[in-house]
């Protein structure tokens, strides 16, 4: 049996020029955010307990939690809410098909029986409130025609709705049933988002024109301003209130938080500015915020999620982060004596992550050329992109070094480093295979066939080239040459990975028809079959550091464990391991499997016999 | 294709006086006909009979399987299975397939039928699934 033990979560997906909406629950501490199809969500002060929703069929724009604590309402592209219980089997209470476009903002009212969600109706309605029950609607909401970003609904009686958008207005709504009452034009640009104090006084709406301006909120009517004196210098993303309605946290594109207080005249004063912790370059762009009981969230573009403390601003926040993007490679190495899981998605971003802590730190890298696949051993490693090269790169803690390319002549398919030798690698490209020593390519052999997956041996002695027929071919390494020595013919799928055993005496092979092998190397006998429990694709394919276990990840979202020394069909499956498809997997330890796939996570499993 | 006689009695046997666990049949491509290939004693377990079927050929077989259900009680079902792998020849897999169902017709009191084409898809738990 396999049970779950760390999830390392995927950071919120953000997107440039606009803001992202985080909420949460006071109650328990947790934040909810959403990236991809997911909806993720997290204790503040348990990163390593995330959970995840993955019902929606398009990608998740925003969810909240309902005032109780016992729902969460979440939205997604197509214009769809569903709402299901937080604990538990996540039972689905209803599904709306709200608008006719993306969601950009949902809330609940604070009796939690109406919800309001607002976004692009393609022409049509834009904003809608309804019973969170039934579905009816509570109002008519005309008065906007471009794409509404952000709404909020009163925390106290009398309700009120107010709505923002990127025609540059904000809209008060009375009701229920909600009626249009009156519009502002203050701003000159998009109106990013409102939001109510919590005692429902006053409301603030903050906007890409660098303002923010404070309104009444039982008639709408302006009362204020934030004052320009030690303004923001980009646009305004998010606004969050204090819980006891003098302070206010915007988050902005020119890279600072700003605490401010508001006055009883309405208007607002910075109290402080919080400077992101980071290198100061786009990624450090802030894009959304929430302020929960002490704790001051912000979400950066690149990801990052600063804690800082509201009663010890001056603290240094906590800082953490994850993959926004699917993750295509994964490795466990040694870093300086402790293990260290490594994990690149395509665009570019390794992550460190250390078992029982969690993010360790992104790798600060020179270039930052986009990953297929990359190897690593200690204090080196070795990536290859999209574009023809292939980059070593020294590791100094999460420093890297200077990467230095080699140029390999086509798009490398498959990358390996022989473990003993790490300065031997072996490169394969659709026709050929390149061996290279450090920086050096030692050889170029062509072969006469298209080629989908390589290995070398730990002792760089021997090397195995699978082709797209299925076929694997075995190469004996003789100084720079390559000898071929055999050819095996068993799968009925172009190979899509081989992956030595840590003892060198057997090797595994996986093909795209959902069978793995296992073959011992001196002999060349098949020694397990059948493990063909997969239903679709076989993508990745790991050991465990005894040569005793193996594990295949497959694109059905499932990851087998078998044992190399019983049949195969008694095998651990773990069932929906990431959303999408299982795309790495390694052994951390005898007992610990860690995979990551295509939900941008990465999880930890731990054996129990 | 005609089905021999032994193969009827061989079935009644099982169904009725329980000494087989298993039997399996193959077609005997000379005289056209089904005949029994070989049967299992009622001490043998699931993995003998596994073991029984051919990894390239296509075989009929049945199976009596024995199983305690949720209200503790026991019960006895028999499964017939078409076993297909995908690795036998075109030509095998064509004459079983034709072949089958005069076969079954002949067989009165199956409860369940399985069509497998590797071993995955005869593991003992998509027999437990499908008893209950």
């Amino acid at each position: 049996m396999a049970e779950l033990s760390e999830t390392y979560a995927c950071a919120p997906s953000t997107e440039r020029g606009r803001g992202i909406l985080i909420s949460g629950d006071p109650k328990t501490n947790s934040i909810v955010y959403t990236n991809g199809r997911s909806v993720i969500i997290r204790r503040l002060d348990a990163p390593l307990e995330a959970s995840i929703y993955g019902e929606h069929a398009y990608q998740a724009t925003v969810a909240r939690f309902s005032p109780n604590g016992e729902w969460v309402a979440s939205a997604d592209v197509s214009g769809t809410v569903r709402i299901w219980g937080r604990h538990g089997d996540r039972v689905l209470k209803n599904e709306f098909r709200v608008l006719s476009g993306r969601i950009d903002d949902l809330q609940w009212s604070p009796d939690g029986l109406r919800i309001v969600a607002s976004g692009d109706g393609k022409g049509k309605s834009f904003v809608r409130a309804f019973m969170w029950d039934s579905g009816t609607n509570v109002g008519e909401f005309d008065g906007h025609s471009r794409r509404v970003l952000s709404c909020a609904f009163k925390p106290t009686r009398p309700f009120r709705i107010v709505t923002c958008g990127e025609d540059f207005l904000v809209n008060f709504y009375e009701g229920p049933p909600f009626k249009f009452k009156l519009s502002q034009r203050e701003h000159s640009n998009f109106v990013n988002c409102v939001r109510f104090s919590p005692d429902g006084t006053k409301f603030i709406s903050v906007s890409s024109d660098k303002k923010g301006i404070i309104y009444d909120g039982k008639t709408g009517e302006k009362i204020g301003e934030l004052s320009m004196e030690d303004g923001h210098k980009g646009s305004i993303y998010a606004v969050s209130w204090s819980t006891d309605s003098k302070q206010v946290l915007t988050v902005s594109a020119d890279k600072t938080a700003k605490i401010w207080e508001i006055m009883e005249d309405g208007n607002g004063k910075v109290k402080r500015t919080l400077a992101s912790p980071g290198s100061g370059g786009l990624d450090d762009m802030l894009v959304g915020c929430l302020w929960q009981n002490d704790h001051l969230v912000t979400v950066s573009l690149g990801g990052m999620i600063n804690i800082y403390s509201a009663s010890h601003p001056d603290k240094t926040p906590i800082s953490f982060s994850g993959h926004m993007k699917s993750i295509t490679a994964l490795a466990c190495t040694l870093q300086s004596g402790e293990k260290v899981i490594l994990s690149s998605s395509y665009d570019g971003v390794i992550i460190r992550w250390i078992q029982s802590i969690g993010y360790g730190g992104r790798l600060v890298r020179k270039d930052n050329t986009q990953i297929k696949c990359f190897a690593a051993v200690e204090e080196e490693l070795v990536t290859a992109g999209f574009d023809n090269k292939v980059w070593r790169i020294p590791l100094n803690g999460d420093q890297c070094g200077n990467a230095e390319p080699v140029d390999v002549g086509s798009q490398p398919k498959d990358l390996n480093l022989a473990v003993q030798i790490p300065a031997l690698a072996l490169v394969s490209t659709d026709s050929e295979v390149i061996m290279l020593r450090g920086l050096q390519v030692v050889s170029t052999i062509k072969l006469g066939y298209g080629a989908t997956a390589s290995t070398i041996s730990p002792n760089g002695s021997e090397a195995i080239v699978g082709g797209q027929d299925g076929k694997l071919h075995i190469y004996s390494i003789d100084g720079d040459s390559l000898k071929e020595e055999a050819v095996l013919d068993k799968h009925r799928g172009s190979i899509t990975v081989i992956r030595y055993s840590p003892d060198a005496s057997m090797f595994a092979s996986a093909d795209a028809n959902r069978e793995a092998v296992v073959w011992d190397c001196v002999s060349r006998e098949v020694k397990l079959k059948n493990m063909l429990y997969h239903t679709a694709r076989i993508n990745c394919l790991a050991w465990s550091p005894d040569s005793r276990l193996i594990a295949t990840g497959s694109l059905d979202t499932c990851v087998i464990i078998y044992e190399v020394d019983k049949p195969a069909s008694s095998r651990i499956t773990i069932k929906g391991a990431h959303l999408g498809g299982v795309y790495g997997l390694t052994f951390s330890d005898e007992n610990s499997v860690v995979s990551a796939g295509e939900d941008a996570c990465v999880r930890v499993w731990r054996l129990v016999q | 294709m005609g089905v021999a006689d032994h193969c009827k009695d061989t079935f009644l046997e099982l169904q009725r006086k329980k000494t087989h666990r298993y039997v399996i049949f193959k077609i005997d491509e000379k005289r056209k006909e089904v005949v029994v290939d070989k049967t299992g004693g009622a001490a043998e377990s699931y993995d003998d009979f596994m073991a029984s079927l051919p990894e390239n050929d296509c075989r009929y077989a049945i199976y009596d399987f024995d199983f305690v259900t949720d209200e503790n009680c026991q019960k006895s079902k028999i499964f017939f299975i078409a076993w297909s792998p995908s690795v036998s020849r075109i030509r095998a897999k064509m004459l079983y397939a034709t072949s089958k169902d005069r076969f079954r017709r002949e067989l009165d009191g199956i409860h369940y039928e399985i069509q497998a084409t590797d071993p995955t898809e005869l593991d003992l738990e998509v027999l437990r699934d499908r008893a209950h």
